[in-house]
Formats: C-alpha cells, sequence, structure tokens
C-alpha cells in the first residue's frame, strides 16, 4: 500500500518542521511550505492527497488558499488548522470544500486519524 | 453627555482589551504547538528507538528550540502583564516609549497578518509624561488599527516619539499605499479619540497620511 502524501502548510516553520517529522516517523510521506503561494507551487509536483492548512498564513487569506487548491484539483482533501474561537472561519472553510478541522495545539492521534478518514474518502471517491 | 461619552469610551476600550488578548493568545497558542510537538518528537524518537548514541545533536536541536518557545512565551507574557498594570490607576507617570514598546509587541500578530511592519523610531532620552497610559494605548490603537486596515500587503507603519515645543509627540506614519475612503472602516469613531485624547489633555492633528498625538510632559 502506498504512502498517503500529506502536505503540510503553515508559517511556524519549527512547529511545521517538528509536525513533519513526527507524520514522517508513522510513515506519511510530507513536504511542507511556510505559505500559501509555496503551497500552491507544490500541488502540482508533489500531487499530495491530503493538504493540512493553516488558515492564519501571512498573505492570502487561508479561505482563499482552500478554493485555488480545490479548483486546481478538487479531489485533494483539506484539513483545516485553526485556534479556539475562529469558528467562524472554520464554517466558511467547511463550506468552501474543507473535509475537516483540527485545533491548535494538535493531537498527533487525532491528526492522522483525520488524515487517514480523508484519504479513505478520497480512496472511494 | 459626558456620561455616555464615558460609557462608550468604556466600551470600546473593552473591545481593545478583548482585541489584545485574542491575539496575544493566538501568539501563546502557537508557541505551546511547537513545543508540545517538539516534546512529541523528542518522545517519537525515543519510543522508535533512535538512542542518543553518539549523536545528540538531533535531541539537542529540539530542546533549544523548546527553550526558544518557552522564552518567547515568558517575553510576551511581561508585556501582557505591563499591559494589564496600566489600568491600576487613572493618572500615572510613564515612559512613552514602554508603553508603545508594550502596544506594537501585543498587536504586532495582526499586522503580521497583512504582512506589514510596524517599525518603531523612538526617542532614547523621552521625558516622562503624568497622563493616562491605558488610554494612550487605546488611542494609538484605534490609529493603528485604521491605518492597518486601509494599508495595502507588504506595506509598513513607522511609530516615531519625539520632543517639540515641550510635549511629546507620537507620529503614526503609514509607509505604503493607504486607501483613502470618506467612510471609517474603524469600528472606533472620530468622537472617542477626540474623548480620549480630551482626558489625555493633548491634541491630535494630521499631517498628509500621517496622524501626530501631542502630550504635554510632566512638571517636574
Amino acid at each position: 500500500m502506498s504512502q498517503t502524501k500529506v502536505l503540510l502548510v503553515d508559517d511556524e516553520v519549527e512547529f511545521v518542521s517538528a509536525l513533519a517529522e513526527r507524520l514522517q516517523l508513522r510513515n506519511y510521506e510530507v513536504k511542507t511550505a511556510n505559505s500559501a503561494l509555496e503551497a500552491l507551487g507544490l500541488i502540482h509536483g508533489f500531487l499530495p492527497d491530503v493538504v493540512i492548512l493553516d488558515l492564519r498564513i501571512p498573505g492570502m487569506d487561508g479561505i482563499e488558499t482552500l478554493r485555488t487548491i480545490k479548483k486546481l484539483d478538487p479531489t485533494i482533501e483539506v484539513i483545516m488548522l485553526t485556534g479556539h474561537g475562529d469558528m467562524k472561519s472554520v464554517e466558511e472553510g467547511l463550506q468552501g470544500g474543507a473535509f475537516e478541522y483540527i485545533m491548535k495545539p494538535v493531537d498527533i492521534g487525532e491528526i492522522t486519524a483525520k488524515i487517514d478518514k480523508a484519504q479513505k474518502k478520497r480512496n472511494k471517491g | 453627555m459626558e456620561n455616555k461619552q464615558e460609557q462608550a469610551l468604556r466600551l470600546l476600550q473593552l473591545r481593545f482589551i478583548g482585541k489584545i488578548l485574542a491575539g496575544f493568545t493566538h501568539e501563546i497558542k502557537n508557541h505551546m504547538a511547537i513545543v508540545k510537538e517538539s516534546a512529541g518528537l523528542m518522545g517519537d524518537m525515543i519510543k522508535l528507538g533512535k538512542t542518543v548514541g553518539d549523536d545528540s545533536s538531533q535531541y539537542l536541536e529540539i530542546i533549544r528550540s523548546i527553550e526558544e518557545q518557552t522564552e518567547k512565551s515568558i517575553v510576551h507574557f511581561r508585556y501582557l502583564n505591563g499591559f494589564s498594570h496600566r489600568m491600576d490607576t487613572p493618572l500615572s507617570s510613564f515612559n512613552i516609549n514602554d508603553c508603545l514598546e508594550e502596544l506594537t509587541a501585543l498587536v504586532h500578530r495582526f499586522a503580521n497578518q497583512k504582512r506589514i511592519t510596524l517599525e518603531k523610531d523612538f526617542r532614547k532620552d523621552l521625558p516622562s509624561i503624568n497622563s493616562s497610559p491605558a488610554i494612550l494605548q487605546f488611542l494609538v490603537f484605534n490609529f493603528l488599527e485604521d491605518k492597518m486596515s486601509r494599508l495595502d500587503k507588504n506595506s509598513s507603519i513607522i511609530i516615531k516619539t519625539e520632543v517639540i515645543n515641550g510635549s511629546v509627540a507620537i507620529r503614526i506614519i503609514p509607509e505604503g499605499n493607504l486607501l483613502e475612503t470618506e467612510t471609517e472602516i474603524t469600528l472606533c469613531p472620530h468622537e472617542m479619540n477626540d474623548y480620549a485624547i480630551k482626558i489625555l489633555t493633548g491634541t491630535i492633528s494630521t499631517q498628509g497620511q500621517e496622524t501626530v498625538i501631542t502630550l504635554p510632559i510632566a512638571a517636574a
């Protein structure tokens, strides 16, 4: 069975790199991006199954990034990373085609469960 | 009339404090997320049998990252603590640079979201003033918020302090394309800024896109 490809998008470099390593240790293929533009640039080459996207990335708005990803490839599942109290953006994201959301700081068990669920949905679709 | 203005000012101050707390908790949450992932990664490495052996550099790097995030959180907590104590007494003698340093640290997150840089150009030997630091932070925030909402991405705002004719001047200078608007974007009406500056016994003036707040220096 092939590895699930995960693209992690967050401007907190150290957070992304530690989380990426933890996912790699759990057998996921992971690439990281620290801005929306970098993430969009990786979509074609890396072809991720799941994108974990921080809604508060500087520059392009997180929701706008989500919509652009879904436009580029509607089969990519997007899991939003968000803070508490940001439920308005979460609702907007879910309406914009996001699969799920996770609150920061994340629980590794929760994040892998959601990635696997997203991959299962993608395989069915 | 005075009472209504006072009530409106308190409500807008509550909104301001809420915004500061939202930015602060967001910042701390990010530091905690890094600490949590770093500690989790060390745990994973130990569980998966990645022994330290001769190469402890990766572990040391993770520990360094945890220390750095903890230190950043401590600094931010200090700023919030200072900010909270600004409201202890209505009037006090204080240094404007310290007051603005604290405010810019706490609003940095909002500026960062729009890729706006807040640049400080503080005159070093600024005399203390006797006034309300809490009201001053509220007033400066209103102008910063208004300019941030109208500035293009990748712009900057210079916050400059200087002494002019026996008063301290705070200049808020936007650098970049500032959207001209007839309708006010900020939720804080002009009247409230006028009321706040009256409490501070200072003046507000504009020079082009720049806002200048002038406050009298405390008598020795």
